[in-house]
Formats: C-alpha cells, sequence, structure tokens
C-alpha cells in the first residue's frame, strides 16, 4: 500500500472509539475509563483521490442506508513492539496521515444495541481512505495540537484539534501494546471529533489535518463506475 | 506470510464466525441469529501447531478477568480474490481447509459486550488464534459438512461434535461475508464453535482434533512480560 511516496506493508488498522468527548456527546455513548479498541480490516484501505464506495446493499435499505464520515489523525507504526511504556513509544512511531474511518451508521448502532460486534459496518471495502502522505514523526513536534477538520463537498463539518483527545498517543501505545504486537506497517487511528455526518453517492469528502495536507475522496454508488 | 504444516499463506485477516452451533448458542445465553455474525481477529494471533499460547498477565493478575477459553473450529483459506460470490460458485473459492481455535478471554468479552463495546480486545491477545496442523485440500476433505470435531484439555474431551450442525455452512457464509469484505487469496474464515467452552489456565495442554485434518496441539503457558 503506497500512502504518497512511502509504502507501508501494514498487517492491521486498530482504531479508537469515543476518544473525543464532543463525539461522545453526539453519539450518546458512555466516557470509556480505558481506550475502546476495534479493528477495520485491510479490505477498506484506498489512498488519496480513490472512490469511497457506497454499497448497494445499505443505500436500497431504508434501515441501513445511513453511511458517516470520521475524520481522524491516525499514525504508523515503525518497529514491532509489545508492552511499552508510555515514555518510549514514539520511538516506535514512523509517521502521522489523516484517515477516515467511514462508518454504516444505522448498521453500527443495530449491531452495539444487539450486542453483535463493531465490524461488518466499519469494514465494507473502501471504508478506510488514508493519506494522502505519512508526515515524519520528526516533522510534527507536537501531534496533540493540530487542527483537523472535516468538509462535505466544500462545507466544513467537523472542525476540531488533537489537543482534545481523551487517550493521547502514549497513553494509547502503552495500552494498545499491553493486549497486542504492533509491527511495521500497522495503522492506529485515534478516533473522531464531533460533526460526523452522512454521505451520499456524488458527495466529495476533504479531510484536512494540520501540517499533514488533505485527504480527498468522492463517493459513488456500487456498481457504478470506477467501483470495484 | 505464515506456515500452515509445508503450506505458505499470505492472509490479510481472519474473519470468525459467532453463534454458529445451537449448543454453543445455548450455553452463552445469546440469541439465535438471523444472519452470520462476524467479527475480525488480527494477525498477531496467529500461531501454528506446537507452539505455545500465552496467558496473558493482564488476565491472569486480575481475577476477575482470569477467564481463558478454547473454542474449537472448523476453518478455511481463500484460494483467490472474491467480492459478492454467490452461494453456488463458493467451492471454487478454497483452497482448503484447517483447525482454529479461537481463544477468547471470556469474562472480559462478557464485560465489554454488556457495556456496548466491541467484541476486539478479548479475541486478539497474541496466539490467541492457535492453526493448523496443516491444510486439507477439498478433494481430501470431500464433505466439510460432515466432520467429528473435537477438543480435549489435559486429555479429557471438552468438546465433541460434528460440523453438519454448523447453522450457516461455508456456502452461505462466503456469500453472506463476501457482501461486506473482499476476501483475499490465503485469508482465514473461522466457521465457529460447537457447546462444551471451558476455561484454560497456564499448564493446560489443549488439543484440538477435526477429522480427515488431524490434531494440533499446544501448552499454555503464562506470560513472562520481563522476557518478551
Amino acid at each position: 500500500m503506497m500512502i504518497g511516496e512511502l509504502e507501508i506493508n501494514p498487517s492491521k488498522i486498530i482504531c479508537v472509539g469515543t476518544n473525543y468527548m464532543d463525539h461522545i456527546e453526539e453519539t450518546k455513548l458512555e466516557i470509556p475509563k480505558e481506550p475502546v479498541l476495534f479493528p477495520k480490516t485491510l479490505n477498506c484501505l484506498i489512498s488519496n483521490d480513490q472512490p469511497i464506495i457506497y454499497p448497494k446493499m445499505l443505500y436500497e435499505d431504508p434501515k441501513m442506508n445511513r453511511v458517516d464520515y470520521e475524520v481522524e489523525l491516525a499514525f504508523i507504526i515503525s518497529k514491532t513492539c509489545k508492552h511499552i511504556k508510555a515514555a518510549n513509544s514514539y520511538e516506535h512511531i514512523q509517521g502521522y496521515t489523516v484517515f477516515n474511518d467511514i462508518t454504516a451508521r444505522k448498521m453500527q448502532i443495530k449491531d452495539i444495541f444487539s450486542k453483535l460486534p463493531w465490524f461488518r459496518s466499519k469494514s465494507f471495502d473502501s471504508f478506510g481512505p488514508i493519506g494522502p502522505r505519512i508526515a515524519d514523526v520528526n516533522e510534527i513536534k507536537d501531534p496533540h495540537d493540530l487542527n483537523l477538520e472535516l468538509r462535505l463537498n466544500g462545507e466544513i463539518k467537523q472542525h476540531s484539534n488533537t489537543k482534545y483527545l481523551l487517550f493521547k498517543i502514549p497513553e494509547l501505545m502503552e495500552y494498545i501494546t499491553r493486549f497486542f504486537t504492533l509491527v511495521p506497517g500497522d495503522i492506529i487511528a485515534t478516533g473522531t471529533p464531533s460533526g460526523i455526518g452522512p454521505i451520499k453517492p456524488g458527495d466529495v469528502l476533504d479531510a484536512t489535518i494540520e501540517k499533514i495536507g488533505t485527504l480527498s475522496n468522492k463517493v459513488i454508488l456500487e456498481g457504478e463506475m470506477g467501483s470495484v | 506470510m505464515f506456515k500452515i504444516g509445508n503450506t505458505e499463506i499470505n492472509p490479510t485477516k481472519i474473519i470468525c464466525l459467532g453463534r454458529n452451533y445451537l449448543d454453543h448458542i445455548k450455553e452463552t445465553g445469546s440469541p439465535v441469529p438471523k444472519e452470520p455474525v462476524f467479527f475480525a481477529k488480527t494477525l498477531n494471533t496467529l500461531i501454528t501447531n506446537n507452539e505455545p499460547i500465552t496467558y496473558p498477565r493482564v488476565l491472569y493478575d486480575d481475577e476477575e478477568k482470569r477467564s481463558v477459553d478454547h473454542e474449537v473450529e472448523l476453518a478455511f483459506v481463500i484460494l483467490k480474490t472474491c467480492k459478492n460470490v454467490k452461494t453456488e460458485n463458493a467451492y471454487e473459492y478454497i483452497q482448503g481447509y484447517t483447525i482454529f481455535l479461537d481463544m477468547t478471554a471470556r469474562s472480559m468479552q462478557k464485560a465489554d459486550r454488556n457495556i456496548n463495546l466491541p467484541w476486539y480486545r478479548s479475541k486478539n491477545f497474541d496466539t490467541f488464534g492457535p492453526i493448523g496442523p496443516k491444510i486439507a485440500s477439498p478433494n481430501e476433505i470431500g464433505d466439510p459438512h460432515d466432520l467429528t470435531i473435537e477438543l480435549s484439555v489435559n486429555g479429557s474431551i471438552k468438546q465433541s461434535s460434528n460440523t453438519k450442525h454448523l447453522i450457516f455452512r461455508i456456502p452461505e457464509i462466503i456469500d453472506y461475508i463476501s457482501k461486506y469484505v473482499t476476501l483475499e487469496k490465503g485469508d482465514i474464515v473461522a466457521t465457529g464453535t460447537p457447546g462444551g467452552i471451558s476455561p484454560i489456565l497456564p499448564g493446560d495442554i489443549i488439543e484440538a482434533s477435526i477429522e480427515k485434518i488431524g490434531t494440533i496441539k499446544h501448552e499454555v503457558i503464562l506470560e513472562d512480560i520481563n522476557n518478551k
């Protein structure tokens, strides 16, 4: 997988849910005592300028036809690590990028309240746009002071700053590696701020994080020209 | 790359079915699903035959969380990239069959589910996905829905069933999953576990067998954080 000029070979994508207070309030989820983790599978990855494919099975079902954008700061792992301490976490980070955690919202809510896994709603093909590049860990002095925003057809929908992250990157690294070995190329997405909302075929999403750049993706309906 | 017996595979994901045998659904008190329930395990879980299952310290040292269960499952490995597969063509996309152990931190899973959190961390500790001892070809297996499946702990049989009791069968599973995600060559799909799950502890020896495939054997060892 190429992100800008860099090739990465991720084995997994780990996402942090409910990690901005304002997003927790809008989704009415509980404030977590420890980070909430879920995976996305690699079939969801697309790069800058590739289309997000709106699945027909969601589009045609009135109970399922809501798909949301979620702009997130993500970081890429540089070396294999397990049980690392928060203080050493940056040694294991290659750099930062923009991730859009596209989510089939009605399906997710239905599954959550049926005590089912958060998987299918998050991992449709193309539901993980990433890019436009990896900003080197040394290029970004403080990853917790970056403006991030998402524009839908040019209109600002999400606007926040990574300083509002509930669990910050060192804590996330320490927590995640208590459970799982991370390997080079693995992608960790840190969660989304408030302002989530639905997309439809034809929309254009621009997700921007200060010092990294803008990730642009058009939404197309599954089966249309250009979809797989 | 990952070796199962003499065959090298390069999986991008592991997809597991939950709640796919009636007796297991009853023992966990879950509702019978109307459609397949599936979730992802990440690749850090994979170990091969005879490698130890590591009992995580973070679970062992906390009495409320000291509950790790075995779940023996028939798994199949994907032969070629596929999406939106029809049931009648499903077998064209299967390279072969193997045994998978979906190790699960049960009390952690229940606690997470009760507060509407993802089924992720409890399923994905390193070594929580033993697989092997070989990939049996479709020709060797014949009918994959008529295989005895069994698991013993320290020589005493805990799970004993037959794949004919699967609620959702392999063609339906491929049809259903590939509506959501593209399956890639080497991807692993585990079909769910029968009744008889029970807790394991360090020192235990687990043996899991499926007719026409063989047996995998794993010792459970306590994680040594200082010697990672």
